[in-house]
């Protein structure tokens, strides 16, 4: 009989032990999308002319931002689910969709909203791109210095003031530091079980960066062309726009 | 009676063909007997643990590709060997001198009987921390497919991986190496991807860290001279900038500590009409978009001041005209890096950019036994 219970007993731990690639209970794949967008409309890096409020033809070539600890919010009040601690979100080809996709595990169940911190979190922004691997998001190579630390977000674009059809004048907006990290929050209520997920796109709108309909960044002053590392005072303002203007689609 | 015997003996056949192990696969174009032979010796193969000064990122390894003892000093070998090429007159090690930290020294590649190739040979120092599209163009996804193709161009060794099969298959030395790094126990079992992945783990293992700069701001065993701080500071980092300043602002590209940043940038050297007339259509004739063409690998800058001539055509010969370009700016072309802005330079500042680019030289690098040639 003991001999009869040990076979059972190591039948169990064989079958259980086969299986080890089983997903964690109750846990499906959700795909979350971001989205870039120029007024509106779908961001073409290089391919499209965008008109400037100010009267500029704008060339965009790159739009990146990072985000730190992207979370669902549970409905019923427990701890936020994390999907990513960081990572990068960027658009810089003329091959590429303006639309740029990420998968995550999560558990089913419903939610009441999702949130990220716009940038690098003050504990990673306090890490060496040395102490990860090389092909890890922070090494990608946006690290100013030991005391900037990363670049949390790019706008760079080529714009032609004179509209002679000649784009001659760089705009570069690099901005980080840990005064301007900051949370964005999306209160909506949705259900993840697997079946008929909703489809979750985080839109970023770069001309709503740069200008709200009221107030435009001037982009023909030539101390307003270039932001770098110490002169961030400058893009205060563009940030200040980037960070507001988030907007979550559900489908 | 007939009948069951061929019954029997086809039963036979049937079993015999069915138990019996695989047999090896033999290259069509290989004669047999020739070089397909069976290989003896040691056929495992030494996990190797690539190591790097903790100021720089974690490698990359390529799983598929795992870095060993006999691996490496397989790929060491073929590197330096010119049996790679159609004549055996040049090696990968031709156009990738150690003592210029793996370049040539021209402004554009040389490979069989002097035909030139239409670009620069690169730089291979630190391709472990490159995680994507080697080569200028980044035509290459992975490290070992890029070790394909010199090879095969016309411009560069003009052989084909059947004939270089062909001779590594009846060398006397390497099918022990290719047994000792890969397991195989046939010469015939000697593939292309073997040879590529083995000559990648060897490059992958070409770690630049040593330099000046390294031994000042990571290692705290030197300092700058004063020519070099202001270089460092005032021109090739943008900290602190003030606004509206133009700036050179080197270390967009050449961010530390690998002083490149595996993307590809028209940075301004080409004054074209339109999109279309680029001579080099560069990352555009890989991806086939028209907006990218003219861009090119922004290469790392250590070793710079012994990787001349610059660009990916060669086009400067000093580190002065290369200063004196970025100086002068781009040409207004809608794909220009936005960071190409153009820049006053006094003679002093310009002394101190290039006194600063030279402290990037790893000295050891250069003479490392390492990465010297196992023949000689």
């Amino acid at each position: 009989m003991k001999y009869a219970a040990l076979f059972a007993l190591l039948l169990v731990m064989f079958f259980a032990g086969c299986d080890d690639d089983d997903p964690v209970a109750g846990a499906v794949d959700f795909t979350i999308d971001f989205r870039a967008d120029f007024g509106g409309d779908p961001l073409a890096i290089s391919s499209e002319t965008y008109n400037y409020p100010t009267g500029a033809d704008l060339k965009v070539l790159l739009f990146q931002y990072y985000i730190s600890d992207l979370e669902l919010i549970p409905a019923d009040g427990s701890g936020a689910v994390q999907l990513t601690d960081i990572d990068m979100i960027r658009w810089q080809s003329a091959t590429e969709n303006s639309v740029t996709s990420r998968t995550y595990e999560v558990p089913a169940g419903e939610y009441s909203g999702i949130r990220f911190g716009l940038g690098v979190s003050p504990d990673l922004n306090a890490r060496e791109p040395s102490d990860f691997a090389a092909d890890f998001v922070l090494n990608e190579n946006e690290f100013w210095n030991a005391n900037a630390r990363y670049v949390f977000a790019k706008i760079e674009a080529n714009a032609d003031l004179e509209t002679d059809g000649t784009f001659d004048t760089a705009l570069t907006y690099h901005m980080g530091s840990d005064a301007l990290y900051t949370t964005v929050t999306f209160d909506q209520d949705f259900t993840v079980d697997g079946e008929g997920d909703p489809a979750l796109t985080i839109v970023a709108d770069v001309l709503a960066a740069m200008s709200d309909g009221t107030d435009t960044f001037d982009i023909s002053d030539p101390d307003q062309q270039r932001v770098h590392g110490g002169n961030q005072a400058v893009a205060q303002d563009i940030w200040n726009r980037l960070a507001a203007q988030f907007v979550l689609e559900v489908r | 009676m007939t009948r069951w015997a061929l019954l029997l003996a086809g039963f036979l056949l049937f079993t015999a063909s069915s138990c019996d192990p695989d047999p090896v696969v033999v290259c069509p174009e290989c004669p047999a007997g020739e070089t397909d032979r069976e290989i003896t010796g040691p056929n495992i193969s030494t996990p190797y643990v690539l190591e790097v000064p903790d100021y720089m990122p974690a490698p990359i390894l390529n799983p598929d590709n795992p870095l060993t003892v006999e691996g490496i000093e397989l790929g060491r070998r073929l590197f330096y060997d010119p049996i790679l090429s159609v004549d055996s007159t040049i090696s990968c090690a031709s156009c990738h001198r150690q003592e210029l930290a793996f370049t040539d020294g021209r402004a554009l590649a040389v490979g069989v009987e002097g035909r030139m190739v239409n670009r620069s040979a690169m730089s291979l120092v630190n391709l472990a921390f490159n995680p994507n599209g080697f080569n200028w163009d980044g035509s290459a996804i992975q490290l070992w497919e890029q070790a394909i193709h010199p090879v095969e161009n016309m411009l560069e060794m003009d052989e084909s991986w059947d004939n270089v099969l062909r001779k590594l298959r009846r060398h006397p030395d390497y099918p022990q190496r290719f047994r000792a790094a890969f397991g195989v126990d046939r010469t015939s079992e000697i593939t292309r991807e073997m040879a590529a992945k083995a000559m990648a783990q060897f490059e992958r293992t070409i770690i630049s860290a040593d330099s000046h700069y390294d031994r000042v701001v990571y290692q705290n065993t030197e300092f700058f001279t004063e020519e070099e701080q202001l270089g460092a500071d005032s021109l090739f980092f943008v900290e602190d900038v003030p606004a509206g300043v133009l700036h050179p602002g080197c270390g967009h590209c050449h961010n530390q500590p690998s002083f490149g940043n595996n993307r590809f940038s028209n940075n301004g050297i080409e004054d074209v009409e339109s999109l279309e007339d680029f001579p080099d259509l560069g990352l555009g004739g890989v991806t086939g978009s028209r907006f990218d063409n003219g861009k090119f690998r922004a290469p790392t800058l250590r070793n710079i001041a012994v990787t001349a001539p610059y660009m990916h055509d060669g086009r400067f010969a000093t580190l002065e005209e290369v200063l004196d370009s970025y100086a002068a700016g781009g040409h207004g072309v809608e794909n220009e890096d936005p960071n190409i802005t153009g820049f006053p330079l006094s003679a002093r500042e310009k002394t101190a950019l290039l006194a600063f680019l030279r402290s990037l030289t790893d000295e050891t690098l250069l003479t490392d036994e390492r990465y010297a040639n196992p023949f000689e």
